[in-house]
């Protein structure tokens, strides 16, 4: 009886931490490191905006403006 | 928003999301700039800043918070990455620094 019931304890503590344990994970994002480095050429590329019909193209910049782009998680998200 | 433009430069925000909700999200907090959507993710692919965020078995993919400033050369001038990336001032700072480094 007393075999068992230490038993029972030790499932009932992995099942307290199995938990724990997925959600931890579940939390963890893989963050990818940019190759690029200051003074790389910033790869170009044409995306739909918010803002009209017409998308964006990087290269329509060049030898005109300087150009940030800040890329963001989500919409609505904060920050 | 006056400074980056006065500063001769464009800004551009880009996430996962479609056209119409980066609209209703840039007329909720007020943005004016443009915001892309790069909702095939080959943007943020060739940029390197995706993350994969597992979800019940699957993996979400969003994009990691990051500020490039780029120059009139097409080069990259400076890369701000998380939490740093969300105030401007220093990627505003960098554009103003460029243009008195090219005499305009």
């Amino acid at each position: 009886m007393k075999r068992m019931l230490s038993f029972g304890s030790a499932l009932l503590m992995m099942l307290a931490f199995l938990p724990l344990g997925a959600l931890a994970q579940d939390q963890q994002p893989t963050v990818t490191t940019t190759n690029l480095k200051v003074g790389d050429v910033a790869p170009d590329f044409t995306l739909p905006s918010d803002q009209g019909r017409s998308g964006v193209t990087l290269s329509s910049f060049k030898g005109k403006k300087n150009v940030i782009l800040a890329f963001y998680v989500l919409a609505f998200t904060g920050g | 928003m006056a400074k980056i433009e006065a500063s001769d430069s464009v800004i551009f925000g880009i996430s996962i999301d479609s056209p119409p909700a980066n609209g209703a999200f840039a007329k909720q907090i007020g943005v004016t700039f443009p915001l892309l959507s790069d909702m095939t993710h080959k943007v943020l692919k060739e940029y390197g800043i995706v993350e994969d965020f597992p979800l019940g078995g699957d993996k979400v993919e969003f994009a990691r918070r990051t500020t490039f400033v780029i120059d009139k050369d097409g080069k990259i001038k400076h890369i701000e990455f998380d939490s740093t990336a969300i105030d401007p001032t220093t990627a505003v700072t960098i554009c103003t620094g460029l243009n008195e480094k090219t005499g305009k």
